[in-house]
């Protein structure tokens, strides 16, 4: 299996992962791990919502990049990791314990 | 630059000259063909082919000249054939001279029939000048192209005999180009599987994976919660949000295919002694008339059999039951006949081993409520039945009843009492509910044995009455619930012959209602939609705060809270016992249940007092 496989299987398996998503630089899914239509919805916000995040970031000063993006929700949480061309998508549930 | 000049200026001039020389042959020709509107546009013809030819050579570009040179009208090509041939005549000098061939592609001439509108405000051209507005209606491009050239050479636009519309600096590839790529951003497009894996193997895609997996996985690996509140003042909303559903949760079901068919659960009891063991007691089946008519069956909880631990029959149908509190053997069986059953667990019988006799000495009508009440070393067997008999019997001897009273209302009415209860701690004093829909308080001994007050309120009989028996600091024993067929719960105290609280939020009979056990706002009921509900007054007295509904479409008939407090069980119509677990947040009361009921109840009497107040304005 490719690197890239188990890496996406490792963070998967992670304790209360619902889903991973890899999406491009222009909000189509590579590769993801949860159903069509949760995904293409997931792909399309979220790229938009990174989009408009880095463009913030780089507005307020030139020099700057977005790292990573967390939203925070009451039922879960959204990791948004972007990089150049692609970003990592991975929504977890929080364990209350 | 300036041989140029020169060149040029001897170019007019020879235009100068076979101009002169060819107006002279029209005036020597006699032809009668071309009229004068050819005359005009001869020579324009001939000037256009010789100036193309100059113009040529000199290694001007042609502005899409050569197509129109190829599609000439047949007229001009005749007067072209006829200009060379007078041009030959002439004896013009003809000097040969260097032919540039340039080979220019032809401009693409795209033509649209149809209208184009862009989408957006007029584009900007790069000069800054706006673009032609919107709606641009393409025309002909010969008869255009050739208007245009002969305009562009020339004159201006004011020589165009046709009037079309002109279509100077558009350049039509781009606005398809423009078309297209506004449509592309609503249009998400699906990759295929080659890109897929295009992408996969890419090594920069490697490198992206591999470094945001790193910092996505210490991200993961963090599972604080930062929005917790230490204060537990959030902790209201949060349970109501998250554990809803965990208020009253269906644990198991008790079902016996063979005996509890078709049966309705008459009445449950949990045992003292062994927690884990429920009585429950059937009614008649109609379906299986050899069946005895009377059933109770000793259920387990604590483990996982689908069956009864004990079977018991009887002759007649079994109206309620009960674990003798001080003996861990005997259950107690009331039943439609009068009769009082009693089955031991260490005879292997199932038919009890003791029996009242049906005598007028005993009971004649149906026995709904028995109890044992009293001390370990005490105690007595009450059972009351609908002619009002109430009997107190030794569990040694059950021949004949150790005390019987009548409970008579005002001296001659016989009450017929479908449900009693005995205040907590209390042997003497009870309450009972009867068929008339009053609610008596009664004694066993004393001065005042007997009924003695009656409390008017509700508008059905009763089916259920259940005094508050929660030990605490603060003694709320004086409240008694009850419910009947009039669809309200209402909550009374034996202080007041008026209740301080009705409960309506049912749409059926309420059959069962109890308090619980371990917290003083909390009590239960059933009704005859199949619905269970929670009540805790301290936090609403309108509405259940917990509410579920068995399916099945089925009437609950009884409910008993276990002892534990955690735990509550309910007899439907068809011979199902359902154990639902109560949340502990909602079971377990805090420390300051106690005071808050206190307060709740204060609060409660005072609306009964605007109501009466209100009622009595009213009836003034």
């Amino acid at each position: 299996m490719s690197e890239v496989e188990e890496t996406l299987k490792r963070i998967q398996s992670h304790r209360g992962v619902q889903g991973t998503i890899v999406v491009n630089s222009e909000g189509i899914p590579i590769r993801t791990t949860l159903d069509n239509s949760t995904t293409v919805q997931y792909a399309g916000l979220i790229h938009q919502l990174a989009q408009k995040a880095r463009s913030t970031v780089r507005e307020l000063d030139p020099q700057n990049d977005l790292t990573f993006l967390r939203i925070r929700s009451k039922k879960n949480e959204i990791m948004c990791a972007p990089g150049n061309e692609y970003i990592l998508l991975v929504i977890q549930t929080p364990d209350a314990s | 630059m300036a041989d140029r000049k020169a060149e040029l200026e001897r170019k007019k001039a020879r235009l100068e000259q076979m101009r002169r020389e060819r107006q002279e042959k029209v005036r020597q020709k006699a032809s009668p063909a071309e009229g004068g509107d050819d005359t005009k546009s001869k020579p324009q013809k001939d000037l256009r082919s010789e100036t193309d030819d100059l113009l040529r050579n000199l290694g001007i570009p042609e502005a899409s000249t050569v197509q129109t040179v190829v599609t000439k009208s047949p007229s001009g090509g005749e007067e072209v054939v006829h200009t060379v041939k007078t041009s030959s005549r002439s004896k013009v000098k003809l000097s040969l001279c260097k032919v540039n061939e340039t080979s220019i592609a032809p401009r693409e001439q795209v033509s649209y029939s149809k209208e184009t509108q862009t989408l957006n405000a007029e584009p900007v051209d790069k000069d800054g000048s706006r673009r032609r507005p919107s709606i641009l209606v393409y025309d002909d491009p010969q008869r255009s192209d050739d208007e245009a050239d002969t305009d562009s050479m020339d004159q201006g636009v004011d020589s165009l005999p046709s009037g079309m519309p002109q279509v100077k600096m558009v350049d039509p590839a781009k606005t398809a180009e423009d078309l297209v790529k506004k449509e592309e951003p609503p249009v998400v497009r699906e990759l295929t599987e080659e890109e897929k894996e295009l992408i996969l193997n890419d090594p920069e895609f490697n490198t992206f994976i591999s470094k945001t997996s790193r910092i996505m996985e210490r991200a993961l690996a963090e599972n604080y919660d930062i929005l917790i509140d230490y204060s537990g003042g959030d902790g209201e909303n949060k349970e109501d949000d998250l554990l809803a559903g965990e208020r009253l949760k269906l644990n198991r079901t008790f079902y016996d295919e063979r005996w509890s068919r078709h049966r309705t659960v008459t009445s449950l009891d949990w045992s003292i002694q062994h927690p884990e063991l429920l009585v429950a007691s059937y009614n008649v089946n109609e379906d299986a008339p050899h069946d005895p008519d009377g059933i109770a069956l000793i259920w387990n909880n604590k483990f996982k059999k689908t069956t009864p631990e004990y079977v018991f029959h009887c002759q007649s149908a079994l109206m309620s039951t009960c674990f003798a509190k001080f003996h861990p053997n005997l259950v107690v069986g009331g039943t439609y006949s009068g009769q009082i059953v009693l089955w031991d667990n260490r005879v292997n019988k199932r038919t009890p081993i003791q029996r009242t006799p049906l005598s007028a000495a005993a009971h004649t009508h149906p026995v709904y409520c028995v109890n044992v009440v009293g001390t370990q070393n005490a105690h007595n067997l009450i059972s009351v039945s609908t002619d009002g008999k109430m009997c107190s019997w030794s569990l040694d001897m059950l021949s004949q009843p150790q005390d019987s009273m009548e409970l008579q209302h005002k001296q001659s009415k016989a009450v017929a009492v479908t449900s009693f209860c005995f205040l907590s701690g209390d042997v003497n004093n009870f309450v009972v509910g009867a068929e008339d829909c009053t609610v008596y308080t009664a004694c066993r001994h004393g001065s005042k044995a007997g009924i003695n007050e009656a409390f008017d309120g509700h508008q059905g009989p009763i089916t259920a009455i259940d005094a508050h028996s929660v030990p605490g600091q603060i003694d709320f024993s004086p409240y008694f619930l009850t419910s009947s067929f009039d669809w309200t719960i209402k909550l009374w105290s034996i202080k007041d012959q008026k209740y301080i609280h009705s409960f309506e939020d049912n749409s059926d009979y309420v059959y069962g209602v109890e308090w619980s056990p371990i917290h003083p706002a909390l009590f239960a009921s059933v009704d005859g939609n199949g619905r269970l509900d929670l009540w805790h007054l301290n936090n609403e007295t309108e509405v259940p705060t917990a509410s579920t509904v068995i399916d099945g479409n089925v009437a609950l008939n009884t409910c008993r809270w276990h002892q534990s407090g955690h735990h509550i069980s309910v007899g439907d119509d068809m011979g199902k016992i359902h154990i639902y677990d109560v949340g502990e947040h909602l079971a377990n009361p805090k420390s300051g249940e106690w005071s808050k009921f206190v307060h709740t109840i204060q609060e409660l009497k005072q609306h009964a007092a605007e109501r009466e107040d209100d009622s009595n304005l009213a009836l003034r």
